[in-house]
């Protein structure tokens, strides 16, 4: 094919053809040459070129450089607490569902929470593979910023505060998976490779109990008497015995379980601590930063959420379905746990649902609702501040420990001690008093109790239905029916609110261990028993 | 006399160098033009009425009247005489007999333009040449049917005298005293050189250049003949690629190669497209292709319009020259580029009609309320009996225009091009549309330098409904899968005037209000651009250097008003987010030949590249706004402001590599290539990797022994190994990190961080070994080509989010580990059934892909669900990866019927044990004494009596494509399927669960009752769990025809006379029909697009049936 025939026209116009092929040539080449030098420019040294310096993301590499460092990471931990898969839904629901006073209500729900629910329970169930991660990824960050307080020069006064916050934070964790799963692994240092800790073995539960004590014990001393602001989602020195006595009374150590408890009580001042006098008030989102019952809560921030944290699904869960609330329906008590729930109580009012407007503005009984015709939840539903109109994304803060709780634990140790007493007696009837108070309404119920006449084994039971009442739906009621085994008497006995045939006292006081960990790190076989 | 004589001749001579010139640059662009323009003749009617009128006055009247264009110098204008003219509709050839016949000059019709030229007969001249030595060499031209060649070009070896030939194909040169060697030459010819040495009269018959028609494939930096071509490549021709108006240019892949599958992730205007070379041979990170568009990798691609071709470049031997990014495949696309000769103008417009493929037969209202009704005897049914389906679909719409300007002369060439596409989806209130521009402009500098620019911009804006809702509780139910679920005794408006809410199940929104209440706008802007310089260093040396960038800007708004729950919970929902994405890329390559005494051919290519990634997104959200009528446009508005959120990932890609080719003899033909590939994403320890591969072609019908063999006219073997990566990762991920927490102290956020990431100091690519073995052959002349290969892959590396043990704090750490393996074959044929005046031509291509694991970590099932969250029993058990299965097999229970009356229950938590229930194999459980899985049956139903119940890859996936042209007329028949794919369909899960929910489809009205038991669907029960079995695995294999198209173009006659080249018109059919024993309603549509979770159907926007009027029209 005929070349382009440019180059001829262009040689033709030439009178010095070879003059023009030099030029033609110097032009060529340093053109080349300026390119390749420009690229050269382009690509700096590859070694260099290829490192990655992210901006905006945070390295561990000298990352804690101060108090603050170490302390955001502690605050990492508490907003992981405030995670949909803790105390935002997974694992509060799961606890609730176990008792014999949460049932499932929407029995079209997840067929997870209804084998948690029936004692059907295997070890791929999908509410434990939610929750076990997360507490661990609590104790993971407080561990980080235990290895960053060791790392950096401070002071003993400041050092050992830090370490105490980490610890109580750590206890608190283990505190709860060793109540759900008995024997776990342990870990209580940072990890940055994770291959030092597959194949561990579990950490059998007295010992992760005597680490929890020792942890509290450090935590109680090193505390302050407040933290700033007096805020309860952050530990104190009281904060710490409390459960210390928690621990105790789990452990059946009465006496240990009294002295912390009692330690607590005697110094309600120093703590602020005093019991909220309107009950209902304890379950308003609102009010929940200022209250000053609360021993230690879990903060959530009204209708603002970041994937799983703060996001509050309690008040959904629990919320009445195809009525205005929008609720799931999903835990709904059973409904002998409101029939059998005395009418005079004030505690009943507030923690049940029995009504509620439709869409047209008319107030209808349960018995019309559309869907699960019981009473329903109403503690996380019914105030949830600053919230989506579904109550998701509430403004409650959880409390998972509150002055009349401590009352209650010292009144239930100092009876197994000494019988009923008048101390115990008293620990009761404070609580039972705020209980009377009934904004509206001369409430007689529920009666003071009087010693004359009890036996211990009445006063016990007394403790443990005043516990049931004052702590409805708060997921205490499943660890006082596994502390004292009640789970045959409760859930097959003749009075069984809700009854469950196929509960197992060989089995079900334990969860089973997700089933993944157990493959990835076979060290931890067994499996707790008839999983 | 003499003298002046010689003087003329001399000035003479000058002027006709020039003028040969002219007549070459003139043949080059006609004969580029590739005579599609079609030799105009000379019916061209002329009117003049002149009277002693200067020629320059004539040649502009022709010039008018004709569009014929005059090349002459103006020296020979002063020679020529007046002349007087009186012609009524003559021809052009009569006018210009007369104006010509007494000049000293003649003239020759080349292509558009006439040329004055010496009259060859002229006496004088005659009688000088005749005393002296030149002579004169006259001939004819004509091609191999006898036909004259007009605008061939004859030279004269070693000099730059030329001339070019008239259209009877006769040429005439002076040629200088002696021996004299001709050279003739004409674009797509073989090139003749012939000898004269006197005064000779040559008839010339030139025949077909088989090198120059020899298909050239497009490879990785560069371009071969095809019967160089040493691996594996498919080609796609802008013929094919638009042949239907298509989103992007991957839709119009579907079905054309062989080895490519291609699927829709959903039907949404604008919606993406799944694309996999030869398999998935990756688990965890992406298997898409890399997309190499005029060199660029990592390009935009323009639309289907603007490309010319699309090379998939499928084995080692052709893509381990992108070495990391090869594993996949590569796409090689060109789009077009001007070509020299008269500008052309292309008008491309089509207008489709839209309506959604299939429907789901579902219950009435009165069926759905006795369904609900028979486990909940108090349920009040609503009064209306509402198709939803009616309501969400309606007819969509495409309108689809390009405008293209191209053409050039020998310095420059260019490419202009504008397209246009409008749809409106078939579901209400979703619609995409594009603006796009192509520029691609080529500049021949200086002999040695060619450069060049490609400018791509495109807007696009799509609004979106949601579909494949990856969670659809009370908020965030799609509009599909609400059209199904909702009940059909519900109103759109309730009588007070606002929507319904589903009264039974979740109370999710109704999908009229999803489609119409919610807002959502995706606006993209995008530029692209690549300079390029290609230098002539020395003969067989060139370099090559392109800098490129392209710059795309996303932005999304959202807003969810108070008339749906998501909005209403909140006050109504805003969200804006933004995204840029930026790359660089400069690449610099040499590229030299050599030919050693005609049978060894060399030819070598090495270069470096650097490219560069930056990917900006931020967004803010807020919530609680006074007024609906805000939409997105103001954020400021919502009294409840949400944290924001930005983000920067850089990432850098330096590479150096090579080819050699040698070919010796056009028989056996080696190739190397290697790439030395170094990411910024990758650990510090494996920041760079080699990827060779080797390739050996024969030739074999060139051997003598195949010379006997004469219906055989190409035979070649091909046989490559070697070694590719995929880098697919995003930056960072091989480092330690420390993320954000939300956390709140005191009703306030605080600063809160917790480990998320550890560091893998040793992370690094996916490397895939590939083998293939292919033959490719011509039967009868070209009529019948068939290429076959055979290929395994072995993936191994495999970068995969290995689970840590959670107690570690951690969830998964990226990890490389685990093998895969893709074998498979493919077989493409096209064939010329018929030539002459009716032409048939069929493409067929198949391909059979096996994939499975070879290895995991541990040897361990990894089992996962990719199920929408609102389904939360499947509970992430659904499929497994496991050692000897395909990828992404379905692992669930084996449906085992409904339990009749005296059957024996078989126990387990959560599964029924009721007459009428749904009843499930128990195939395993037992253990032995240490606790080692037996594989027998138990008498327990639990997680052990999962097992692989399908296998979402096809055996096969094919596409057959057959073109007739008659006179006119052109028909385009397109079919293309998928056999043997199965599918888990979530949607029919939900559906048919009859766990009194939802509504269902008529399959509930075969449901177990006391009065119905010869069924194998359950009775209706609350609380039935939804569970993965074999009850919702269904055969996926479909048949489809995907094109039918008849065209029709005016005749070339009356086309003369209007003065444009071509005008076709058309009408065409997409995806009327299919033949599917699927259940759902669409057998190609994805609920998502990784190759963990291939052949899963939930709630998926529908494909669509289309009806398409079209034109092209060519000036």
């Amino acid at each position: 094919m005929a070349a382009i025939p440019m180059q001829y026209l262009t040689l033709q116009a030439s009178t010095l053809p070879f003059n023009h092929v030099i030029k033609k040539l110097v032009m060529k080449y340093s053109l080349i040459i300026f390119l390749a030098l420009l690229i050269n420019s382009l690509l700096p040294g590859c070694k260099k070129t290829l490192e990655e310096e992210p901006v905006g993301l945070l390295s561990p590499e000298g990352f804690y450089k101060s108090k603050r460092d170490v302390e955001s990471a502690i605050f990492g931990a508490y907003g992981m607490l405030a995670s949909e898969t803790l105390f935002g839904r997974q694992y509060v629901s799961a606890i609730g569902l176990r008792d014999d006073m949460s049932d499932i209500g929407n029995r079209g729900t997840t067929a997870e929470r209804i084998q948690v629910n029936d004692f059907k329970m295997d070890a791929t169930n999908g509410m434990v593979r939610l929750f076990w991660p997360t507490w661990y990824q609590v104790i993971s960050a407080v561990n980080s910023a235990e290895f960053g307080a060791k790392s950096i020069n401070l002071t003993e006064t400041e050092l050992n505060p830090l370490l105490a916050e980490i610890k109580f934070v750590r206890a608190l964790s283990y505190f709860h998976l060793v109540r759900v799963f008995g024997d776990i692994p342990y870990i209580d240092k940072f990890i940055s490779n994770p291959d030092d800790v597959k194949s561990i073995s579990k950490t059998k539960e007295a010992e992760v109990y005597t680490k929890i004590i020792a942890e509290l014990e450090y935590a109680k001393q090193w505390l302050p008497d407040r933290q700033p602001s007096d805020i309860r989602t952050r530990p104190s020195k009281a904060t710490a015995a409390s459960y210390l006595a928690a621990v105790y009374l789990t452990l059946g150590d009465h006496q240990k379980a009294y002295t912390e408890a009692k330690w607590v009580i005697d110094k309600r001042a120093t703590y602020n601590y005093s019991l909220e006098p309107d009950f209902q008030n304890l379950f308003r989102a609102e009010l929940a930063n200022g209250l000053k019952e609360t021993v230690f809560a879990v903060d959530f921030l009204g209708r603002i959420n970041v994937g799983n944290n703060n996001d509050d699904l309690n008040g959904s869960m629990t919320g009445i379905r195809n009525t205005p609330q929008n609720g799931f329906g999903v835990i709904v008590p059973s409904l002998a746990t409101f029939n059998t729930w005395n009418a005079l109580d004030y505690r009943r009012k507030v923690s049940f649902e029995d009504s509620t407007l439709n869409a047209a503005g008319v107030l209808i009984p349960f018995t019309a609702y559309p869907n699960e015709k019981r009473p329903h939840i109403a503690k996380w539903r019914r105030f949830p501040g600053n919230a989506n109109t579904d109550g998701r994304y509430s403004d409650h803060n959880y409390a998972d420990m509150r002055y009349a709780e401590v009352l209650l634990i010292a009144a239930e140790a100092l009876t197994e001690i000494s019988g009923p007493t008048q101390e115990a007696i008293d620990y009761i009837n404070q609580v039972r008093t705020r209980a009377r108070n009934w904004p509206g309404r001369a409430s007689t119920f529920p009666a003071n109790l009087a010693l004359a006449g009890l036996t211990k084994a009445q006063l016990i039971d007394l403790v443990m239905d005043e516990r049931k009442f004052e702590l409805a739906f708060e997921w205490k009621r499943w660890f006082d029916i596994k502390r004292r085994k009640l789970g045959d008497i409760l859930f097959k006995g003749p009075n069984s609110l809700e009854p469950q045939p196929t509960f197992d006292a060989t089995r079900d006081y334990l969860m089973p261990l997700p089933q993944t960990e157990l493959e990835i790190n076979p060290n931890l076989k067994p499996q707790n028993p008839g999983y | 006399m003499q003298k002046t004589a010689y003087g003329a001749f001399s000035q003479s001579r000058k002027c006709m160098i020039k003028i040969i010139l002219i007549m070459k640059m003139t043949a080059f662009l006609l004969i580029v033009g590739c005579l599609h323009v079609g030799a105009k003749g000379f019916s061209q009617k002329i009117s003049l009425s002149l009277k002693n009128a200067p020629l320059e006055e004539v040649f502009q009247k022709i010039e008018t009247q004709t569009g014929y264009g005059f090349i002459y110098a103006k020296e020979q204008l002063t020679k020529m005489k007046p002349v007087d003219l009186y012609f009524v509709k003559a021809e052009l050839r009569t006018v210009l007999e007369t104006v010509f016949k007494d000049q000293v000059f003649s003239y020759t019709i080349s292509g558009e333009n006439i040329i004055i030229k010496e009259k060859p007969e002229s006496k004088v001249e005659q009688e000088y040449f005749e005393q002296a030595p030149p002579y004169i060499v006259t001939g004819r031209i004509v091609n191999e049917e006898g036909k004259p060649l007009e605008g061939v070009s004859v030279v004269i070896k070693n000099s730059k005298t030329g001339v070019s030939t008239n259209g009877e194909g006769r040429f005439s040169i002076e040629v200088a005293p002696g021996s004299n060697v001709l050279v003739i030459t004409y674009v797509g010819l073989e090139s003749r050189e012939i000898k004269v040495s006197g005064a000779t009269i040559l008839n010339i018959t030139m025949k077909p250049d088989e090198a120059e028609s020899r298909e050239v494939v497009v490879v990785g930096y560069g371009g071969v003949r095809k019967s160089d071509l040493t691996g594996s490549v498919s080609s796609v021709k802008s013929k094919d690629l638009t042949a239907y108006p298509a989103t992007n240019a991957v839709q119009a892949l579907q079905g054309r190669a062989a080895g490519v599958l291609v699927q829709a992730n959903n039907g949404n205007p604008g919606g993406g497209f799944k694309i996999r070379v030869r398999g998935g041979t990756s688990v965890n990170a992406s298997s898409d292709p890399i997309f190499v568009v005029d060199g660029f990798a990592g390009a935009l691609l323009p639309p289907p319009e603007d490309i010319e071709s699309m090379e998939i470049l499928k084995d080692a031997s052709a893509t381990a020259i992108y070495g990391s990014r090869g594993a996949n495949g590569v796409i090689l696309i060109t789009t077009k580029r001007g070509k020299a000769g008269k500008p052309k103008i292309d008008i491309n417009s089509s207008y489709s009609t839209q309506t959604e493929i299939n429907r789901l037969d579902l219950l009435n209202a009165a069926e759905f309320a006795e369904l609900i009704k028979e486990v909940n005897p108090s349920y009040t049914p609503g009064t209306a009996n509402t198709n939803w389906q009616d309501l969400i679909f309606n007819k969509g719409n495409i309108q689809n225009h390009q405008l293209s300007f191209s053409g050039g002369n020998d310095a420059v060439h260019y490419y202009i091009s504008g397209a246009y596409f409008d749809q409106k989806g078939v579901i209400t209130n979703s619609s995409f549309r594009r603006f796009s521009i192509t520029s691609n402009l080529d500049f021949n500098a200086t002999s040695w330098l060619k450069v060049g620019l490609n400018l791509f911009t495109q807007s696009n804006t799509e609004t979106g409904v949601i579909t494949q809702e990856a969670s659809g509780g009370s908020i965030g139910t799609g509009v599909v899968a609400g059209a199904f679920k909702f009940g059909p005794d519900q109103p759109v408006l309730k009588p007070d005037g606002t929507y319904s809410i589903a009264v039974v199940g979740d109370p999710f929104d109704n999908p009229v209000a999803t489609a119409v209440e919610r807002q959502n706008e995706e606006v993209g802007d995008r530029l692209q651009y690549n300079l390029y310089a290609d230098f002539s260093i020395l003969k067989g040396l060139k370099f090559k250097t392109t800098f490129g960038s392209f710059i795309n800007n996303e932005r999304n708004g959202l807003f969810t008003p108070t008339t749906l729950n998501a909005g209403r919970n909140v006050g109504g929902a805003a969200t804006v987010s933004a995204r840029k994405v930026k790359s660089f890329i400069n690449e610099n390559f040499l590229t030299y030949t050599k030919q050693f005494n005609t049978k060894h051919t060399f030819s070598a290519l090495g270069g470096v590249s650097y490219q560069k990634f930056i990917n900006e997104s931020f967004g803010a959200n807020s919530q609680s706004f006074l007024s609906n009528s805000v939409s997105f446009w103001n954020l400021g508005g919502g009294s409840v402001s949400l944290p924001g959120n930005s983000a920067l990932t850089e990432s850098t890609l330096a590479s150096a590599y090579a080819r050699l080719n040698y070919n010796f003899s056009d028989k056996y033909l080696l190739t190397f290539n290697g790439r030395y590939d170094g990411s910024s994403n990758f650990s510090k320890n494996n920041k760079w990797a080699f990827f060779p591969s080797a390739a050996l072609a024969w030739n074999m019908h060139n051997e003598q022994f195949m010379n006997r063999v004469d219906f055989i006219s190409s035979f070649k073997w091909r046989l490559s190994y070697g070694l590719t990566g995929n880098q697919a990762i995003s930056p960072y991920q091989t480092l330690a990190r420390f993320s954000p927490v939300f956390t709140v102290l005191n009703g306030a956020a605080v600063n809160a961080v917790r480990p998320t990431t550890i560091a893998n100091d040793n992370l690094k690519w996916e490397t895939t070994a590939q083998q293939n073995i292919g033959v490719d052959i011509g039967i009868f002349k070209g009529r019948v080509n068939v290429t076959a290969d055979y290929y395994i892959s072995k993936t191994s590396d495999l970068l995969f989010n290995v689970q840590l043990p959670q107690y570690s704090g951690y969830t998964t750490q990226l990890k490389n580990i685990g093998k895969i393996e893709n074998k498979g074959f493919e077989f493409a044929i096209n064939t010329k059934n018929l030539v002459g005046k009716f032409q048939w031509n069929t493409d067929f291509n198949i391909s059979f892909n096996r994939n499975k694991v070879v290895e995991l970590p541990g040897g361990n099932d990894i089992i996962y669900a990719f199920a929408p969250g609102h389904m939360v029993g499947i509970s992430n058990s659904a499929q497994v990866l496991r050692v000897g299965q395909p990828v992404g097999s379905f692992f669930g229970w084996q449906y085992n019927g409904v339990y009749q009356q005296g059957a024996t229950f078989i126990p387990g938590a959560g599964f029924e044990q009721v007459v009428g229930g749904e009843s499930f194999r128990d195939i395993s459980g037992k253990k032995d004494a240490t606790g080692k899985p037996l594989n027998e049956p138990d008498g327990l139903l639990n997680g052990d009596d999962r097992t692989v119940i399908g296998n979402p890859n096809p055996d096969f996936i094919w596409g057959l494509n057959n073109d007739f042209n008659f006179h006119n007329f052109d028909l385009n028949i397109f079919f293309q399927g998928s056999q043997g794919n199965d599918l888990l369909s979530y949607t029919l899960l939900e559906l048919e669960t009859l766990s009194a929910i939802n509504n269902s489809t008529k399959v509930a009205l075969n449901r177990w009752t006391p009065a119905n038991t010869n069924t194998n669907v359950p009775k209706v029960a609350t609380g039935r769990p939804q569970r993965v079995s074999s009850r919702w695995i269904f055969d996926g294999s479909y048949i489809r025809l995907k094109n039918l198209a008849l065209g029709y173009s005016l005749p070339a006659n009356f086309m003369k006379r209007v003065k444009v080249q071509r005008v076709r018109m058309y009408i065409s059919a997409q995806n009327i029909l299919t033949f599917t024993d699927y259940r759902g309603y669409d057998p190609e549509v994805n609920y998502r697009n990784a190759n963990l979770n291939a052949g899963v159907d939930y709630g998926s926007y529908p494909n669509a049936i289309s009806y398409t009027a079209g034109l092209n029209i060519t000036f």
